[in-house]
């Protein structure tokens, strides 16, 4: 019955991500594509839309695992610094590029997960890794990262300058095919490594101490799935910048959905972020067509109250 | 089952523990009684393999705890720690599951068995965050049980409940001692529930100072050296004797 009730989220989810191609300044029939409307579909659309749904889909399941890892519902890549990180070592790449051999995933991958590795350093205490000093190490580091990066722009003035800007605020506008294969590898290899690891990012979620007691190694449980979180962060950082909220905002929804069990609410979390940042893309191109409103800043306006009303709703306070 | 022998254990280069040794048989009930800071979690920790001790050896079912791996130990031993998370996203169902996760799908025990000898199969859709105090350690208890080992390390299971979730959470664990000679050894402050159980061990300051049947072991004398209690404090333990008048009132009358 649950398997059932995922394989349904996740098939319901693919089939709106698949819609929302079809709609933008231009709305195509699938029905009759003409030779115009068929380029726009593969060079434009599809492209656009593959980008946003891996991007949309790593930044929900990397939420999912960073919600689990320090037990903390507010934990996502973009307030733990994962992201900031990626950024700032893939801004790195662009303003450098040339003098640096690395491409950009690989180069974002190490900044994720550098990041991950000062959080992580930043959250021991004398009694071992603190949830709750993590978190605020994570969101120190992440205000870090935003000075850091918004200060190379700052004293950069080529044309690297707006290469970075618009890519910081998560613009999937000139996204193309060239940029999938590196971003695929890294979200597949996380997403294995994370499902691999499913057993062992539910038993932290109980705490340190049961986890032992089930028999897992809490330390290197958290460093797997540390590694699966960051590359899938970067990933989402290469493939289109920085997009809050996603990886907040989806792990909630698809544990209302399917339940907290991670071996179904990894997948699901994948697909939901992956459709939801389509959706927005879509919106966003839409909406004020020729105009076009970042992707992160639909998710951010459409989930952001939606988030506050479940919180409130589950007695967080708010 | 479970034995300690001539264990010695530090805090942070502090001795705290030296020369323990006790055993534990199998199918019995062991409480650790004594005050805060005695070293009762401490012994269900290194029995649980959390904690090493710096000289002697813990051994469970003949075998050095230290040569188990984790999943081996799990199998044999189960832990349950005072704080028990009520603020998880899992459901009740999800939770006894994962005590399951040791044996990779040969598990001795299902989870619908597991909910029943808790009591818990009504609530097995419930989330965890609906449960009553009592419930939720029954919950965590099923995942324990699920897991099938031959040893329960509990620490202070009976904290925060009241008389009757503690009756009935001393109950189950009677019930499930006698019929799966599931050995069981528990921390506990509460001597009246300390009663229920085969045998006790007295602990101050990381000291073993009685071990004993508990009809046998509870007297006046051990509970006042244990809690350091004053002759009027002490009053507690007198059943059908009249309250005493206040500390002032005895020291100026006196």
């Amino acid at each position: 019955m649950k398997r059932t009730r995922v394989f349904l989220a996740c098939a319901a989810a693919l089939l709106l991500a698949l819609v929302s191609i079809f709609f933008g300044p231009r709305l195509l029939n699938p029905l009759a594509l003409d030779a115009e409307s068929r380029q726009i579909l593969l060079l434009l659309r599809l492209p656009r839309s593959a980008v946003a749904f891996l991007m949309g889909g790593a930044l929900g399941a990397s939420g999912l695992i960073l919600q689990g890892v320090f037990r903390n519902p507010l934990a996502d890549p973009y307030i733990l610094g994962l992201s900031g990180g990626a950024s700032l070592a893939a801004a790195l790449g662009i303003l450098l590029a040339g003098s640096l051999p690395l491409p950009l995933p690989l180069l974002a991958f190490a900044g994720a997960l550098g990041a991950c590795a000062l959080v992580a350093a930043l959250g021991r205490g004398p009694e071992g890794l603190r949830p709750d000093r993590l978190l605020l190490g994570g969101i120190g580091l992440g205000f870090f990262f935003s000075a850091v990066l918004l200060l190379l722009m700052t004293l950069v003035s080529d044309g690297g300058l707006k290469r970075t800007i618009l890519w910081m605020s998560g613009d999937l506008s000139s996204a193309n095919w060239e940029l999938i294969p590196g971003g695929l590898a890294l979200i597949l290899g996380g997403l294995a490594l994370a499902l691999a690891r499913s057993k062992g990012l539910n038993v932290l979620g109980l705490g340190d101490e049961i986890a032992h007691g089930l028999g897992f190694n809490p330390g290197r449980e958290r460093f797997f799935l540390f590694i699966a979180a960051s590359l899938m962060t970067a990933a989402a950082v290469s493939l289109g910048g920085t997009v809050g909220f996603v990886g907040l905002l989806v792990p909630h929804a698809v544990r209302h959905l399917v339940g907290a069990d991670a071996q179904r609410a990894l997948p699901v979390s994948f697909f939901g972020g992956g459709t939801l940042l389509c959706l927005a893309d879509s919106l966003g191109r839409s909406l004020a067509a020729p105009l076009e409103i970042p992707a992160g800043v639909i998710v951010a306006l459409i989930g952001a109250p939606w988030f506050i009303l479940v919180l409130r709703k589950k007695g967080y306070g708010l | 089952m479970l034995n300690f022998d001539d264990i010695a254990f530090d805090f942070s280069d502090t001795p705290f523990i030296a020369g323990l040794s006790f055993a534990v048989a199998q199918g019995e009930m062991l409480g650790l009684i004594g005050p805060n800071g005695a070293g009762k979690s401490t012994i269900l920790k290194l029995a649980a393999g959390l904690l090493k001790p710096r000289a002697g050896s813990i051994r469970l079912a003949g075998r050095p705890i230290a040569s188990y791996n984790g999943r081996e130990r799990a199998q044999r031993v189960a832990y349950l720690p005072q704080q028990l998370d009520a603020r998880l996203p899992f459901r009740v169902a999800e939770l006894v599951e994962m005590g399951g996760y040791p044996h990779r799908g040969r598990a001795p025990r299902n989870t619908s068995e597991a909910l029943r000898l808790a009591g818990l199969e009504a609530k097995a859709e419930a989330p965890l965050g609906q449960l009553s105090g009592g419930e939720l350690r029954r919950a965590y208890l099923a995942m324990t049980l699920r897991q099938g080992a031959d040893c329960l390390l509990l620490d202070e299971p009976l904290a925060g409940l009241d008389l009757r979730y503690q009756a009935e959470l001393l109950q189950l664990l009677r019930g499930i001692a006698a019929r799966t000679r599931t050995t069981v050894v528990m921390s506990l402050h509460d001597m009246g529930a300390a009663l229920w159980l085969d045998r006790l061990l007295a602990l101050k300051e990381g000291e073993l100072i009685g071990a004993g049947k508990p009809r046998e072991l509870l007297g006046e004398d051990l509970i006042r050296r244990l809690f350091d209690l004053d002759e009027e404090a002490a009053w507690i333990f007198r059943p059908g004797a009249d309250l005493p008048e206040t500390g002032q009132g005895r020291r100026s009358s006196g």
